[in-house]
């Protein structure tokens, strides 16, 4: 039953959406080190792109090369229509339509979890505050800790923490959310929790790019898997396609070194 | 051990108390090294502490210089007759105090066990005080009396507190309440003496206890606190804490301004004119702030209001350098309104919010203005007091003061200096860093000499300065300079995973700084920062240099100079390091008690 479920949300996202992100010939440099090879890649509405590969090829300086945590020096980016640039406006427009989740949470310590999800809604969006913190437990009962509100970050669990995280970047109302291996710093037994929160957030229809390393995840959820290697786009597939039967060597060779 | 029970799996094992001598062993004994620095070091502390003793006791001391100066000390220039207003200034910052104490409810508890520790601590200072100090035989009696009974009530408390047969926990609040009791008791019972200098003649009284003029006031400032502390309690239910917190933190910001230039000073109101001129004038500037400030904050003008803002802060500018010059006159306080009023458009966008917030804001600026020019006003009164010296202020107060508000204006300065130096902007990190620099390299003296002498001397004609304001304008740029670098510090600790979620988040780079980054700095440099402020208080003494009368120097040079004590100088100067002593170990206490709620060191 469920599996039919997920063929016909498959067949659905399928039909023709608008491109959310849009990347053509990116090339970024650290000093002398070239972190991204001519990278090409479309992201349409609604889409879950995963995003695999062998530490040092470049996934995370892709990602943050998206919502302007890095600069890139060559190529265009365009997310949601809108180009990036050093325009501060800009960049300012692609950060209010884009969510961040990142691998060590960031989370501000000393305010509490509830003022962690609502200083963006009141300060930003100029949200009255009793409208901000209502919106703000309902987004945390959605992940599941609504009683954590009152407590500060450093009183939970990394699950529980990464979870409010979620929280904080959907309290702005993003059409993408980007992240950045955010299971990588959990315990096994928390790693479940957070997934749970993703895959429930792919199904509600989220355009989302995740970096990550759990392979089941990507099996389950991902529309397409982009796997990249120093730097390049090495192969783009769907995960059935990409697991059972991948064209290039290179993405054998990583398979055979993971699964 | 094998008939060692194993612990039921609901609690652990309790760890097995150690005696006194059990801890002496291990902690000062344990090895040869830890023996011989504990006898070394035994025999210079109780070396040191005899000869204090002696030096303090001798019959040669005449304490009398000190305590017949006191009130010189405390308030050196002060006229005699109004010293109502130094009472008066007390008893407000007692009720302060004691209403303060009531709002931010501390649940500290002392346990029996603590007090006991501190008595038993107590009876071995007795002890070391009957063998040590050069007292006569039937005193030195009395005092091993004193000992046995103070460590007997100490084993006592400890044991009984173990045995949880004296459950009586104090609350710290009232502990310290009881020890104010105690002292303010001994005023009127122990017989201190009665010094005092009444018209220019010496009295000397050692029998007798000191004299109304002292007793009856501190029992008035007690009754304050307690009298303060327990209605706030009682009334703590009645009002919303949070707005009590602040407007209680506003009347401390406040109060060594009002205080100082309203209540000590006394200006003589020329009433005529404050109804002619003043008032028009605040009700103008309260005005712009309707016309000006309000439609800044409309979200929808942004950022554009900052333009009108860096033009207003333009006329301010051109006002300053045009009364510097006298090309035209403009009243000192109109032209400290014009800038204050650019400074707060410039702020006006970070404001734009929902009307609620727009006319709080606004309010807020009223409000700022109406006390500002009653405070300037004020200050350009002439004073009512009749006055022997320069200034009104001298001794303890003045070292008070000019702490104070040293501490006051520098962190503020401080802190935006930091940020300064650490911005992205060139001309900012430049001039910041350029600033930081030099005045590092130059000495308090130096700075302190330059504004109270050769300031004046740039200054237009019928611009003058008054000599403590030059005194805390130059120690305020002195001291922001070194918190400056301490805050550049704490900014260095916080993580660029902080900058990147706040980023992320769509935060601006103002409101990033404010809500996140700043509170993380000042929250790891807490102990520098601390430092910082017990070095300011105690450099107040260079301002002698200037010609300013503190307490250091009333001690060492006008005490001895007066012809009933001449050189009687270490007596006044052994009471001036127990006053340093004290405040700057409260300061460090302070901030041992606020690392611990900010939770340094716990991550």
């Amino acid at each position: 039953m469920s599996s039919e479920i997920e063929t016909m949300s498959s067949e659905m996202k399928q039909e023709t959406r608008p491109d959310m992100i849009v990347c053509e010939n990116v090339d970024k440099w650290f000093g002398d080190f070239q972190a991204l090879k001519g990278v090409t890649a479309t992201i349409a509405e609604q889409e879950v792109v995963v995003v695999l590969g062998p530490s040092g090829s470049g996934k995370s300086t892709w990602i943050r090369c998206i919502n302007r945590l890095e600069a890139h020096q060559r190529g265009t980016i365009v997310v949601d229509g809108v180009e990036l640039t050093n325009d501060l406006r800009n960049i300012e427009k692609i950060r209010s339509e884009v969510g961040m989740v990142f691998q060590q949470f960031n989370l501000f310590p000393h305010l509490t979890v509830l003022d962690n999800v609502t200083l963006a809604p009141k300060w930003v969006r100029k949200m009255p505050k009793a409208d901000a913190e209502t919106k703000a437990q309902e987004l945390l009962e959605m992940v599941g800790i609504p009683e954590q509100a009152s407590k500060f970050p450093g009183q939970l669990s990394g699950g529980q923490q990464q979870r409010v995280a979620i929280a904080r970047a959907l309290a702005m109302e993003p059409k993408i959310m980007l992240f950045d291996e955010p299971t990588s710093a959990l315990d096994p037994e928390m790693i479940k929790e957070v997934l749970d929160v993703m895959k429930d957030l792919a199904l509600g229809g989220m355009t989302m790019m995740v970096v990550t390393h759990e392979m089941g995840f990507a099996r389950e959820v991902a529309d397409r898997i982009i796997f990249m290697e120093s730097g390049e786009i090495v192969e783009v597939g769907t995960p059935e396609h990409f697991f059972t039967d991948p064209n290039e060597d290179r993405t054998k060779l990583f398979l055979s070194q993971i699964l | 051990m094998d008939e060692m029970k194993l612990p039921s799996p609901a609690k652990a094992p309790e760890t097995p108390k150690r005696s006194t001598g059990e801890w002496v062993k291990k902690n000062l004994f344990s090895n040869v090294p830890n023996t011989v620095l504990t006898i070394v070091f035994g025999f210079l502390a109780l070396y040191s502490i005899k000869g204090l003793l002696g030096f303090i006791l001798s019959g040669e001391r005449r304490w009398a210089a000190v305590a017949t100066n006191m009130r010189l000390l405390m308030a050196q220039g002060y006229p005699a007759n109004q010293f109502i207003r130094v009472w008066f200034t007390l008893g407000c910052l007692m009720v302060l105090t004691g209403v303060s104490l009531a709002i931010w409810r501390s649940n500290g508890v002392l346990k029996t066990k603590r007090v006991g520790t501190w008595v038993l601590n107590l009876g071995v200072g007795a002890a070391i005080f009957a063998s040590l100090a050069p007292i006569s035989a039937n005193a030195r009696g009395g005092w091993l009396i004193a000992t046995v009974a103070l460590l007997f009530l100490g084993c006592l408390l400890k044991i009984g507190s173990d045995k949880s047969m004296l459950p009586i926990d104090v609350p710290t609040i009232w502990f310290s309440f009881g020890c104010l009791a105690v002292l303010v008791f001994s005023l009127w019972t122990v017989p201190y003496g009665h010094y005092a200098f009444t018209d220019g003649e010496l009295i000397a009284e050692s029998g007798r206890t000191v004299a109304m003029s002292t007793k009856l006031p501190f029992t008035v400032m007690l009754l304050l606190l307690v009298g303060a502390f327990l209605l706030a309690g009682v009334a703590r239910d009645l009002v919303q804490i949070p707005k009590a917190k602040i407007v209680l933190s506003v009347l401390w910001l406040l109060s060594p301004f009002v205080l100082n230039w309203i209540v000590l000073r006394d200006p003589d109101f020329d009433y005529g004119r404050v109804f002619s001129t003043d008032i028009p004038i605040g009700l103008l500037f309260i005005g712009f702030g309707f016309l000006i400030l309000y439609p800044l904050t409309n979200p929808s003008i942004g950022e554009k209001g900052r333009l009108v803002a860096i033009a207003l802060l333009m006329f301010a500018a051109f006002n300053w350098i045009a009364a510097f010059f006298g090309i035209y006159p403009m009243l000192q306080k109109v032209r400290i309104s014009f800038l204050l009023l650019a400074l707060a458009a410039l702020l006006a966008p970070n404001f734009a919010a929902d009307n609620r917030t727009r006319l709080r804001f606004v309010s807020f600026w009223a409000g700022f203005i109406i006390v500002l020019h009653w405070l300037i006003t004020a200050i350009n009164s002439p004073s009512t007091l009749d006055l022997q010296g320069p200034t009104y202020l001298g001794g303890f107060s003045l070292t008070l003061f000019v702490a104070v508000l040293t501490l006051l204006l520098s962190f503020p300065l401080g802190v935006l200096l930091a940020l300064g130096r650490t911005s992205s902007m060139p001309i900012a990190r430049v001039l910041c860093t350029v600033y930081i620099e030099s005045v590092r390299g130059v000495p308090l003296i130096t700075i302190l000499f330059f504004f109270s002498n050769i300031l004046p001397l740039f200054l237009p004609a019928g611009m003058e300065i008054a000599e403590l304001a030059a005194i805390v304008t130059g120690y305020t740029l002195f001291s922001a300079a070194y918190l400056a670098e301490n805050v550049r510090g704490g900014l260095q600790s916080v993580m660029r995973g902080q900058y990147e979620a706040a980023d992320a988040i769509g935060l601006t780079t103002s409101q990033r700084t404010g809500f996140i980054v700043i509170p993380q700095a000042l929250r790891v440099s807490i102990p520098p920062l601390v430092g910082q402020a017990i070095g300011v208080f105690k450099e107040t003494s260079l301002v002698a240099i200037v010609g300013a009368f503190d307490i250091l120097r009333i001690a060492a040079y006008v005490v001895p100079a007066q012809t009933d004590f001449l050189g009687v100088k270490r007596e006044g100067l052994l009471l001036i390091s127990a006053i340093y002593f004290l405040v700057a170990f409260s300061m460090s206490k302070y901030s041992q008690k606020l690392e611990e709620r900010v939770g340094l060191g716990e991550r």
